[in-house]
């Protein structure tokens, strides 16, 4: 649909009236196949996507593979140390190089033709080349694999993109930097994925697992199965169970009087967002047992963050859940109807055996697609898309809790930790803010509607 | 008096487990299961291993105690899970039963089995097939035998959305 398309016109798909406090967002944003090719070209294919942890190739020549929207893509370590982030496929035919998620390897050779590269991209042989009776121009085109036109590697989360035209790393993630330094900083040895990845897929939109990461409204509503299975650990019910952490609080209860601050979102600018909850520093919490080592080390304001509940976004497909455990989440999508979720545990190295098994043990409570609690979510999802299909009334009023609160700027919680935001809601248990979602749809629109060869 | 654990014998214990899951009969389920049983379904490292160690390693599940089992009962039956609701037909087919170990004074033997599940959503109008390998650790109970350990090597981990403790 390239060419045809009036890009402007995709901007009419958000009906953002901010004088008036108006949200609305159009159906076709989540089910329009056109749609979904123009957001794998301008949003995937448009700027940074989180490719991986640094942590994942930790030794030289190590490697592991990850997408960028439909492109393969290889990030290998090279003998000195450095990191590449590399299309992953061969200049000659265009196959898929390297075929494994990840592994260690001084030598990638296609699985074609046996052209090969080093760790570093570089093209080491081309089988009988000298016989090959190539023409005088050949060498000139270079024959290394190619480089991403941008990677960006902040404190270990390192990021790609498809076109060079991108604002460095640092000023893309802005003042959600100071988030994955919350993640970054719980341990002086830095973090580590627990061994273990867990895939699954659904069939809707990305965009559903953006919001729904952000969306505090529907934790009683999809989730009261697992909410009562904890109430019942708590009364001694089931004495095996491990103590999950939203046992100790009362955030969705709504038995706070209304008043109290709970918890609440910041936006930041380029689409990044946090919802986030009060959590208190709880022995139901795997960091408890180091609590004393943290407030030596990153101060108080950093650490009662690290221990309230936090969920971030950085646009457009990496989220960090840190609630009832830790996880990392890579969003791939597939297809306007159908997401691939990658996720990890994601943790801080060195934690005592006891923390380190009390945060699996929750993670798979919580987040597993064999847990109870995702997969009331992405049925819901899914539940969604059905109901996508309706034009009869074609806009979705899911965007308009919390606009009475809702201010420009941070406020003294994210000022005590230096953490510019462009917008923040402080929230009671009852206010499930859902303005933080605008932040994802201005970008979303500003990428979408950008003019063709235009500046992003 | 201990029995030694016959092929028959364990064939009998794991077609009746398929026979409870499939017409959802979960309290005898739950019931052929001992209280501090262990029931694990580890999950991938990479395209060629599994995680082994439930306590510095991630599964797909990991239960210790049969509490944990009667929780996940509990919740399918609650009408508070939209994932449950409706639930998934689904059919067990178990094959190629092999008592591995059978240690006859202490009455207990490992059964090594290959299974299919598969399964009908018809909230998303949508069939697919679980499979993998099961190992049962049997344990000799008041003449009869009962499950002491259940881990699930499922293959196919791409999951389809959900997968619970009746699909596997
Ligand atoms: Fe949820």
């Amino acid at each position: 649909m390239t060419g045809a398309v009036d890009y402007r016109a995709l901007q009419r798909l958000i009906d953002d009236r901010p004088d008036e406090g108006l949200f609305r967002v159009h159906r076709a944003v989540f089910d329009d196949p056109g749609v979904f090719d123009l957001e794998m070209q301008r949003i995937f294919a448009g700027g940074w996507v989180f490719l991986g942890l640094s942590c994942q190739a930790p030794a030289p020549h190590d490697f592991f593979t990850t997408m960028i929207g439909r492109v393969p893509v290889l990030v290998t370590r090279d003998g000195d140390g450095r990191l590449h982030g590399l299309v992953n496929s061969c200049p000659h035919k265009g196959a898929r190089v390297a075929q494994l998620r990840s592994g260690n390897s001084r030598l990638h050779v296609c699985p074609y033709h046996s052209w090969s590269f080093d760790s570093a991209g570089r093209n080491k042989a081309i089988k009988w080349k000298s016989g090959g009776c190539y023409p005088q121009g050949f060498a000139a085109l270079g024959q290394d694999l190619p480089a991403l036109p941008a990677f960006g590697d902040y404190r270990g989360f390192l990021f790609g993109s498809l076109t060079a035209a991108v604002p460095p790393i640092e000023d893309h993630l802005g003042g959600a930097a100071r988030l994955l330094d919350l993640v970054a900083d719980q341990s002086a040895d830095g973090f580590e994925l627990v061994p273990g990845s867990v895939t699954f897929t659904y069939d809707a939109n990305w965009k559903l697992q953006l919001e729904n990461c952000s969306d505090a409204y529907h934790f009683t509503s999809a989730h009261p199965s697992y909410i009562r299975i904890l109430e019942n650990r708590r009364e001694g019910g089931n004495t095996d169970a491990v103590k999950s952490i939203w046992e100790e609080t009362d955030y969705w209860t709504g038995e706070y009087g209304g008043s109290e601050i709970q918890g609440g979102s910041y936006s930041f600018a380029n689409g990044h967002v946090l919802n986030w909850g009060r959590f208190g520093i709880t022995p139901a919490h795997p960091l408890f047992d180091r609590h004393e080592e943290l407030l030596a080390r990153v101060g108080p304001a950093q650490m009662a963050w690290m221990f309230n509940m936090r969920n971030l976004t950085i646009f457009p497909n990496l989220q960090i859940a840190e609630n009832a455990s830790s996880q990392l989440r890579v969003i791939r999508p597939i297809a306007a109807n159908r997401t691939e979720m990658r996720t990890w545990c994601i943790a801080p190295k060195g934690e005592s055996a006891p923390a380190r098994s009390h945060r699996i043990r929750q993670y798979e409570d919580f987040f597993n697609p064999s847990g109870m609690a995702t997969p009331d979510d992405t049925v819901a999802y899914e539940a969604c898309q059905r109901g996508f299909a309706s034009r009869v009334e074609p806009w979705l009023q899911g965007y308009m809790r919390g606009t009475a609160r809702s201010a420009a700027g941070g406020n003294t919680l994210s000022d005590a930790i230096d953490m510019t935001a462009q917008r923040s809601v402080l929230a009671d248990a009852q206010t499930c803010d859902e303005t933080l979602y605008h932040s994802y749809y201005r970008e979303w629109a500003r990428r979408m509607s950008a003019v063709e060869g235009g500046p992003a | 008096m201990s029995l030694s654990l016959t092929r028959a014998a364990a064939e009998d214990l794991l077609y009746r487990e398929a026979l409870y899951l499939d017409t959802r009969r979960w309290d005898e389920w739950l019931a052929l299961y001992l209280p501090d049983a262990t029931f694990h379904v580890p999950a991938w490292r990479d395209e060629t291993s599994q995680t082994q160690d439930p306590e510095t390693e991630l599964s797909l599940v990991w239960y210790k105690g049969r509490a944990n089992l009667e929780d996940r009962v509990w919740r399918a039956r609650s009408g508070l899970s939209l994932a449950s609701s409706p639930l998934p037909r689904v059919v067990h087919l178990i094959a190629n039963v092999v008592v591995e170990d059978a240690q006859v004074e202490a009455g207990t033997g490992v059964v090594g089995s290959a299974f299919t599940v598969h399964l009908h959503d018809p909230r998303a109008e949508r069939t697919h097939a679980f499979f993998g390998r099961y190992r049962h650790v049997l344990v000799e109970h008041d003449g009869a035998w009962r499950i002491a350990a259940k881990t699930v090597h499922l293959l196919n981990d791409v999951i389809p959305t959900v997968i619970d403790f009746h699909s596997l």
